[in-house]
């Protein structure tokens, strides 16, 4: 699968407007799975829009691409994040997730390839110890968009929002493991930009 | 699991004949932003106990936090303040390697677990 998503920075005035302009947008694409949704409450950098496109091939996207970026020419948009990337979602036991999560980080330049391959599988180890996780995707990046030259996406579905603000924050797989890599306090820091974590309500699943 | 202490330890080798000066910094420059954040401060543990002057000594600073809400309580605190990366790199000229590691007491790790 080849992924796009996009998290649009907008004027509270205008956000209806767009966010029916960012679903045709998306409609028009064909993409196999389409996510165009108001971010919720407790986003940090994450934007005031989500959207997420999920092809079946990255061709499917490039000849779509260029229309695609039409959509988010309007003035009213301040600021776009996002990222392209290819990769296959995880599925976790037989719940349906609510909720769609993106986190886009950026691993310092020059970080040693091992080091790298550490924290992504950190970073995969997590499903695994958090059961409103109902799927998930960790990806590198081909194509960043915006504040920061993003090097990986870390996508999951949740069961509801309780299920990423509590058991996903809380378990200590998060703040006794992999949040290392993200503290500028600790030696083993390599994500020091500013990340995007954003989610929005999903109706259906669109990692799998 | 709000009831569960979390502990954040800063286990410092220093560089030969720096131990006494590292403690003096850390308790002076670092320690009050620490507290400010919601940590208190447990032990300073300094070992072997004696002031080298020219050997590294091991220094084990141990925090607590009252839970892990607490603990990212702490974390969005710090994690904004641009002084705080610097602050250790600064310090980088007393410091031979250092950790940082977040533990629990064995008898609340099932709790902490179970969310």
């Amino acid at each position: 699968m080849y992924s796009v998503t996009r998290m649009l920075d907008v004027a509270e005035v205008d956000r209806d407007r767009l966010l029916a302009a960012a679903r045709a947008g998306a409609a028009a694409t064909r993409a196999r799975h389409q996510l165009v949704a108001p971010t919720l409450p407790g986003v940090r950098n994450g934007g005031d829009i989500l959207v997420h496109l999920r092809f079946d091939s990255e061709d499917q996207w490039r000849s779509v691409e260029t229309d695609f970026a039409v959509t988010l020419t309007d003035s009213a948009i301040t600021r776009v994040n996002g990222a392209c990337y290819s990769g296959d979602a995880s599925v976790r036991g037989s719940h349906t997730g609510t909720v769609y999560r993106a986190l886009l980080l950026r691993v310092l330049p020059g970080t040693d390839a091992h080091i790298v391959a550490r924290f992504e599988d950190e970073l995969r180890l997590m499903p695994g110890y958090v059961n409103t996780i109902t799927a998930w995707q960790l990806s590198r990046v081909d194509n960043p968009v915006g504040t920061s030259e993003w090097t990986h996406v870390f996508e999951q579905e949740f069961t509801d929002v309780d299920g990423l603000m509590g058991p996903y924050l809380m378990h200590p797989i998060h703040w006794a493991v992999v949040d290392r890599w993200f503290d500028p306090e600790c030696p083993d820091v390599i994500v020091r930009d500013r990340v995007c974590h954003s989610f929005c309500a999903m109706p259906e699943s669109v990692l799998t | 699991m709000t009831g569960s202490e979390v502990y954040v330890i800063d286990r410092v080798v220093t560089r030969p004949g720096c131990a006494r000066k590292f403690v003096d910094c850390y308790l002076a420059e670092y320690a009050p932003g620490a507290r400010a954040r919601g940590m208190t401060l447990r032990d300073v543990l300094v070992s072997p106990p004696i002031w080298f002057d020219d050997q590294s000594n091991t220094v084990t600073i141990t925090w607590s936090l009252a839970s892990a809400q607490a603990w990212w309580e702490m974390t969005w605190k710090g994690r904004p303040d641009p002084t705080l990366g610097p602050w250790w790199d600064g310090i980088g000229e007393l410091v031979e390697e250092r950790t940082r590691s977040v533990a629990a007491a064995a008898a609340d790790v099932d709790r902490l677990c179970d969310v």
